[in-house]
């Protein structure tokens, strides 16, 4: 098992680091995807004589270049080094499974990029039967990158029959690839769409032409109605814990899941009913306002997938912990830091080896999902808990709460961290007693096993 | 199929530090002529107007590597990113300013704007290249790790780090003005070849000091340094004759000896690390060579379909 350095990021949980991240990067990629498709489409509407659409697309494309070729791929390339930060293991894995499928998705890029930067620089100079070619390359690169980027994120949480297995092809075409794949292009869509809104209302034309560019961008949002539809698909594929916890076994999921729900159905209701059907009139201040909503429901809808997968990163392969199953058992027997070579940062701090072993059963055990006191604070979850409650819970983790990963570690891990909590709770005191781990500790870890908890049956 | 990795890794890191030497350099170049008052000089111009492309191609060539490197070293690479840890990661923002800043350029209307813009991305491009420098270092250094570590250091021993940095400054001009040449022609080639020979410089002082801290290179890839002296010596001879003769044959030279002294410098760069690959039977068993090959293919197809669609 591979022991990695640990960055702590204050009172930021590191899920909020990576989640911070990765919306961003999510929200400018599927921009410019959507936009590749709406652009195709508008230039053939302007070869076809409509002068105000060829407007659009040569002042719509500057747009993504600047926005979607420099924020969006180095958000992409910090991503990668994120992730590293966040969890080493996890990003090993699925480059090591999948990396010649995601060089592959890199050569589309690559055509994405070189289709893009030609089509900017030399797109108002060509034919417009190059210009429509180009568009069309860029706007089929753009597409599958994503293709092949939905197979590896989707894998994570449904590797499938991969999992018995049937090869790297059963993972990457895995129960939810097709959901994902369309749910993400019907948003990708929507965005452009909207974005598409924004831009017309900066163009120098009358109120009847901006209108009628509306009305058409407008039609490339209307795939927003799928959403619900591909939601479901995505609820009923996924694992029977994940999909209990986001729809009433965690509060804090629930909401999520309603907020991306409610900000989907603000803008689909807004887009399909006012901009289609009623083809309302809509300026800059409310498209923009539409975009603030899109990106809140794509900001609730990754945090929902990422937290779906819990108690891993990788379902059936790797814990939150970037631990695997496998090594739980070891773990168990010989502690949980062992291994680990790397000492604490502020080892002084504490007054014991109980302590700084608590300490550094914390960076290995908890950091990932935790903070001492910040952000998902151990201190604040168990503020109330006795000394037997906080032993308990913590040996029979995957109990406590069933998206916990099972500790892996000893009795001795256990009581390190339990006098650890106790300790920062008294305002870390420059006296501290050590003690031993209650004969209970190690019948409740047997108890509670190795594995994740199925949920008890009925009695 | 490490092998393959290896190659893969190799000719990206080539085609991404041909790109970025364009970059870093450029806007060097750039904003030299500027604080001379020369922001009329076509060269400059023409420099100027190609920087946000390159950077973006620089950029995308550049994931590649940094995929290939996950597989052949996965554990330093990872370690030596959260070693250095947010001082490392300040290279995303780093590049982001940079590249805003070459667009800024581009559009700015007065010389104060333009130099300031061009000031910034240079700045943020040797940030860059000193943080790649440093972190090569790190991963490499297995011993100081957990000494690191404890310390809290986000910095790697600078006197290491600064030769190294000095050696690749110094390789960079000369592909900037081999690449920067074709798009020239007469006296502006004459004033590439001057940059190109300051390059040369720059790179043998980087050597005799690197040399003089002990510095070797692997036996393993002593044939590669022999190709690498002689690649350099026949295109020091190149950059001569398109200094007598700038639309001569020198160019094709120093063209066809540059690509081979980075062939040599790449793989002699590498040497050291070549003892530590450490492939996963994961990876190796991994499948989907095929689809990417294909793609390549078909990448390759169709970026020269746009190269000719645009030169007609």
């Amino acid at each position: 098992m591979t022991s990695y350095p640990v960055n702590e990021f204050g009172p930021l949980m590191k899920g909020l680091v990576i989640g911070g991240v990765g919306i961003l990067h999510v929200f400018l990629a599927q921009f410019a995807i959507g936009g590749g498709v709406l652009l195709f489409a508008m230039e053939r509407r302007a070869q076809r004589g409509d002068a105000d659409a060829r407007r659009f697309v040569d002042g719509y494309f500057k747009i993504l270049v600047l926005v979607s070729f420099v924020l969006g791929a180095l958000t992409g390339v910090a991503m990668w080094f994120t992730t590293i930060q966040v969890g080493a293991r996890t990003i090993g894995l699925m480059i090591d499974e999948f990396h010649w499928l995601w060089a592959t998705e890199w050569v589309w890029f690559s055509l994405e990029v070189v289709a893009g930067y030609a089509f900017y620089r030399f797109g108002p100079t060509l034919s417009d039967r190059a210009r429509i070619r180009l568009l069309g390359l860029y706007a089929v690169s753009s597409w599958m990158s994503l293709f092949w980027i939905n197979g590896i994120l989707s894998w994570q949480l449904t590797p499938g029959r991969w999992l018995e297995g049937a090869g790297m092809w059963a993972g990457f075409f895995n129960p939810s690839f097709f959901p994902s794949l369309l749910f993400r292009t019907a948003v990708a869509l929507t965005l452009a769409g909207l974005v598409s809104c924004v831009i017309i209302n900066t163009m120098d034309l009358d109120r009847a032409r901006k209108q009628a560019l509306i009305s058409r961008a407008a039609k490339f949002a209307t795939p927003i109605a799928l959403m619900p539809l591909l939601a479901l698909w995505f609820l009923a594929v996924i694992p029977a814990d994940s999909r209990a916890w986001l729809l009433g076994g965690s509060m804090p999921m629930l909401m999520f899941v309603g907020v991306a729900a409610g900000a989907s159905t603000l803008i689909g209701g807004y887009v399909i009913v006012g901009l289609v059907v009623k083809r309302l009139y809509i300026n800059a201040a409310t498209a923009l306002l539409l975009l603030a909503l899109a990106f809140g429901a794509t900001a609730a809808g990754e945090f929902v997938r990422e937290g779906a997968r819990k108690p891993y990163t990788v379902r059936g392969v790797l814990y939150s912990t970037s631990i695997t199953p496998a090594e739980v058992a070891g773990l168990r027997a010989r502690g949980a830091v062992v291994d680990d070579p790397y000492p604490l940062r502020d080892q002084h701090r504490y007054p014991n080896d109980q302590l700084v072993r608590g300490a550094k059963v914390f960076r290995s055990l908890c950091d990932a999902c935790h903070t001492m006191a910040g952000a998902n604070g151990v201190q604040h979850l168990v503020a109330t808990w006795t000394d037997d409650q906080l032993r308990l819970n913590i040996a029979k983790l995957q109990r406590t709460k069933g998206f916990m990963p099972p500790f892996a570690g000893n009795a001795e891990d256990v009581e390190a961290i339990v006098q650890l909590l106790k300790w920062e709770r008294a305002r870390a005191p420059a006296i501290w007693p050590m003690t031993t781990p209650p004969a209970q500790v190690q019948t409740w870890l047997d108890e509670a096993g190795i594995h994740p908890a199925p949920p008890l049956e009925a009695p | 199929m490490s092998r393959v990795w290896l190659v893969l890794y190799l000719a990206t890191w080539v085609l991404h530090f041909v790109l970025v030497s364009y970059v870093l350099v450029g806007s060097g170049y750039a904003l030299g002529q500027s604080l001379r008052g020369r922001d009329d000089d076509p060269l400059a111009a023409r420099i100027r107007d190609l920087l946000p492309f390159m950077l973006g191609c620089g950029i995308t060539a550049g994931v590649a590597p940094l995929l290939f490197l996950q597989l052949l070293h996965q554990e330093r690479f990872y370690t030596a990113n959260l070693l250095l840890g947010p001082r490392w990661g300040a290279v995303v923002p780093a590049l982001i300013v940079g590249f805003y800043a070459l667009y800024l350029q581009k559009a700015a209307t007065t010389p104060r704007w333009r130099r300031l813009a061009l000031a910034a991305a240079t700045g943020c491009f040797l940030f860059v290249a000193w943080s790649w420098t440093e972190l090569h270092l790190v991963m490499r250094d297995t011993p100081s790790w957990v000494a690191m570590y404890a310390a809290g250091e986000r910095f790697y021993g600078q006197s290491g780090v600064l030769p190294r940095l000095l050696l690749w400054l110094g390789v960079m001009p000369v592909l900037f003005a081999g690449l920067a040449a074709w798009w020239s022609r007469g006296a502006e080639r004459q004033r590439l070849a001057v940059v190109a020979f300051v390059g040369h410089v720059i790179a043998g002082v980087a050597v005799a000091w690197l040399s003089a801290r002990g510095s070797s290179v692997d036996p393993v890839a002593r044939g590669w340094l022999y190709l690498l002296i002689a690649a350099v010596v026949i295109e020091l001879v190149g950059w001569g004759l398109v200094l007598r003769r700038p639309d001569g044959p020198g160019l094709t030279i120093v063209t066809g000896a540059a690509t081979a002294a980075m062939l040599g410098l790449a793989i002699v760069r590498e040497s050291p690390r070549l003892a530590l690959v450490t492939a996963r039977p994961a990876a190796l068993e991994a499948s989907g060579v095929w689809v990417f090959a294909i793609t390549a293919v078909f990448a390759v197809a169709a970026i020269a379909w746009v190269v000719k669609t645009i030169r007609d």
